[in-house]
């Protein structure tokens, strides 16, 4: 069983996909679907991260972050989803945590060099936010989005050089997978809301400017990543079956996550 | 003399002469941590932390001394550094937060005291390595270790120098990717001198 849950396949993929659905299928009835994001991440954190948070490292700052973002989510939902205010306003809280996250890296650089990174990651982390909440009331285009955002960070996560980043990331995209799956399956939405969009960017973009900071990963790749809930709100069949739906937004956004892996590919040759 | 001063004064030879302890600054181009790790079962696997600073001081007479080591973790090397046509090397991947996370913790450190004297040689070191943020118990068994003149400066620099070997679980500090395939257990190996201040 140790091996089994040693194997980074189970840590980033199946484990974190199994309980994605699962909450997808039981929570979707009270609107809490979205949770499969934060589910699946849950996961991959505690088979890779266990229960320790001391010393208070850069990722485990990122996992705790993320994981708080589920239950901010849900309190947004609750109260006024659709308010422009409130997204601007998790944009720049979550982009000043991305400084918080990344302190420890960033106080041990010259002032110009951590002004100039921690400026990038805050931007990365706060503008990802703002463009996923508006996907909150599109169920299928924040699922494709967030898949897309999970996978697309982690796989350029790996070709920065740190594997655990992209395990992080690519389980994000496992739950958000999951919670694209229950809809195509039964042909019918389920409410996505900031409960999904808001794990799904935090932690998506923290592990993107993680792999930045911390490994290989040049910054430019994590542009095309910023790009795929705009990519995902293009145009799609809205009458076709949901599980056509979500295909075709899939498709979409994972072309802008491509572009970030062929970016992290090409830069890490020069 | 009273009976009370032949004893004060035969107390007095009786007590073992303490030199000062004598202090020694690392030579860095001379002083290298390596280690070793079991690769999937088939290799032991070998890196080697390229800068090191630290100090020494050692007291032969009263058999005490101390060492203290500063590793920069980011001169680690295994050899890979070139990357081809790959996107990343093994020597960037070890860097990364996979292992030892060198941009969030760029040193690696040993403090420790000689003990288990056998004539001017100590037979271990035992202290503390803090490693990723976590500090551990890491006991080392001096394996060689000679004190004397650098024949390189004609008998004018003082020198002492040594191998020690101790063994650390990486797991034990959080660096847990790829436990299993890679060991868990890692054999550390150091080459240390030392010139007297």
């Amino acid at each position: 069983m140790e091996a089994f849950l040693s194997n980074p396949a189970v840590q980033g993929g199946i484990g974190p996909f199994v309980a994605g659905l699962v909450v997808a299928i039981v929570l979707g009835r009270f609107s809490l679907a979205g949770l499969a994001v934060a589910a699946g991440f849950g996961v991959c954190a505690y088979l890779l991260n266990g229960l320790a948070f001391a010393p208070l490292t850069a990722t485990r700052k990122i996992i705790l972050v993320t994981l708080a973002a589920a239950p901010i989510g849900v309190v947004v939902d609750g109260i006024a989803r659709s308010s422009r205010t409130i997204g601007i306003a998790l944009a720049v809280g979550f982009g000043v945590a991305a400084i918080w996250v990344f302190w420890s890296v960033l106080s041990q650089r010259p002032p110009q060099e951590a002004a100039a990174f921690g400026t990038v990651a805050a931007i990365a982390v706060g503008a990802t936010v703002w463009l996923n909440h508006r996907l909150a009331d599109a169920p299928v285009r924040a699922g494709a989005a967030a898949f897309a955002l999970g996978v697309g960070g982690g796989i350029a996560a790996v070709l920065g050089a740190s594997a655990t980043y992209g395990l992080y990331a690519i389980a994000i995209g496992a739950g958000a997978g999951a919670f694209l799956l229950v809809q195509m399956l039964t042909n019918r939405r389920t409410a996505a809301g900031a409960t999904l969009t808001l794990p799904a960017a935090v932690g998506g973009a923290l592990f993107a400017a993680g792999a930045v900071l911390l490994a290989k990963l040049a910054w430019y790749a994590l542009v095309p990543l910023v790009l795929v809930p705009l990519v995902a709100r293009l145009p799609a069949p809205e009458r076709a079956p949901v599980w056509l739906q979500a295909i075709v937004l899939s498709v979409y956004a994972f072309t802008a996550a491509t572009a970030s892996w062929i970016l992290a590919w090409q830069l890490g040759l020069e | 003399m009273s009976r009370l001063a032949i004893c004060i004064v035969a107390a007095g030879l009786a007590a073992p002469v303490s030199a000062a302890p004598e202090s020694f600054t690392i030579d860095p181009y001379h002083t290298f941590p390596y280690f070793t790790v079991n690769h999937l079962g088939y290799t032991n696997f070998i890196g080697r932390f390229d800068k090191t600073t630290g100090k020494i001081s050692l007291d032969a007479a009263a058999k005490s001394g101390t060492v203290e080591l500063v590793v920069e973790t980011a001169s680690l090397t295994t050899g890979d550094n070139d990357r081809g046509t790959r996107p990343r090397t093994r020597d960037e991947h070890l860097r990364s937060p996979d292992f030892f996370n060198v941009a969030e913790f760029p040193r690696m450190t040993f403090k420790g005291k000689t003990a288990r004297w056998t004539g001017e040689m100590p037979g271990a070191i035992e202290g503390e390595v803090t490693l990723l943020g976590v500090t551990k118990p890491l006991n080392l068994t001096v394996e060689s270790f000679k004190c004397g003149p650098d024949p390189r400066t004609q008998g004018k620099r003082y020198m002492c120098g040594g191998n020690a070997a101790g063994t650390i679980k990486r797991s034990d500090f959080g660096m847990k990717f790829g436990v299993g395939p890679v060991s868990d257990e890692i054999k550390l190996y150091i080459a240390i001198e030392a010139f007297r201040d």
